[in-house]
């Protein structure tokens, strides 16, 4: 293998974060309007990022009904919150960051405590990730399309999902997947690592593209 | 010199060596690689860590993929932040309650 050809795969900070959200044509006007209690403006503020918000509440809750709920909550705290935004980030970048914090304060009022994330949402023995020292059969390259990735990930233990998508999906870096965690570095790192791995074992297994989707989606 | 090398290992490190080191040289970019011979060496001579880390870094690149938002909230959404929205405007337009005088 061409070891000098590697490119392992590593989040840049706000470049890399604007490669990734750019900036949207008319949102600039819009947010500014928005601002000064323009109603049409925020509402083209909503269309233009309903989807991806509703898609990250969805990945991260995996529930219809309280990613909907998320939604709404996001967006009421853009209305109220707006003023803050000063523009030192992406718009989408600061409203997913403001989403994700809200998401991960529900999980705690549930009871979900994230401060010890290996202990209350590590996977059983069972789900973790097999150690792979042997074996050479299928090679995931080239043949994983999308709806087969986004099937794996939704099948994913919670604790792995949140990171991977945190970090591999929105571009999040390890310190700030730690601090919204409140864990370590190092545990975002190797949390990170088993949910690839995991998903690596799930992709490799063929009838996983004929199972239906993970997420529920199911009528509120 | 008789070589004591180690089951699963090519080089100086086993499979299981190498593959500890992965979380850390994944969130370096693979920078620790071009320092460690070591594990360079175990990269190049193990089919099967390579194949490991060329899937590993197949699927952090198409994890882009999923960038795209495939769901959409339903209307009721947009109804529910409206009334929410319409209700805090009104509390704020309302004047403020002047306390009595007496």
């Amino acid at each position: 293998m061409d070891v000098q050809g590697l490119q392992m795969t590593q989040n840049t900070s706000a470049p890399g974060v604007y490669k990734r959200n750019p900036p949207i044509a008319g949102e600039a006007e819009a947010i500014e309007a928005a601002k000064n209690g323009d109603a049409e403006a925020f509402s083209k503020l909503y269309a233009l990022h309903k989807r991806r918000v509703y898609t990250l509440c969805l990945r991260m809750l995996g529930n219809v009904s309280e990613a909907e709920d998320m939604t709404q909550e996001a967006f009421l705290h853009l209305f109220r919150k707006i003023g803050s935004f000063r523009g030192e980030s992406a718009f989408s970048t600061w409203l997913h960051r403001l989403t994700v914090n809200l998401v991960l304060m529900h999980l705690r009022k549930k009871g979900l405590n994230l401060v010890s994330l290996e202990e209350t949402i590590n996977p059983s023995e069972e789900d973790a990730p097999k150690r792979d020292f042997g074996s050479r059969d299928l090679q995931l390259t080239g043949s994983v399309d999308r709806v087969a990735l986004e099937r794996a990930v939704a099948s994913l233990p919670p604790g792995y999902r949140m990171v991977f998508v945190l970090h591999d999906v929105e571009g999040f870096e390890h310190n700030e997947i730690a601090t919204m965690l409140e864990c370590s570095t190092g545990n975002s790192k190797s949390q990170l690592h088993k949910a690839r791995l995991k998903l690596r074992e799930l992709l490799r297994q063929p009838e996983l593209s004929n199972q239906p989707a993970g997420l529920k989606e199911t009528a509120k | 010199m008789t070589s004591h090398k180690k089951p699963n290992s090519h080089a100086n490190i086993s499979c299981a060596e190498f593959q500890e080191q992965l979380p850390d040289l994944f969130a370096a970019g693979g920078n620790g690689l071009t320092e460690d011979t070591d594990l360079r060496e175990h990269l190049k001579t193990c089919e099967n860590c390579s194949a490991l880390v060329r899937d590993l870094q197949y699927i952090a690149d198409q994890a882009s993929l999923l960038l795209q938002p495939t769901h959409e909230p339903s209307d009721n959404v947009w109804k529910r932040i409206q009334a929410e929205m319409d209700s805090e405007r009104a509390q704020a337009a309302q004047p403020p309650l002047i306390p009595k005088i007496k």
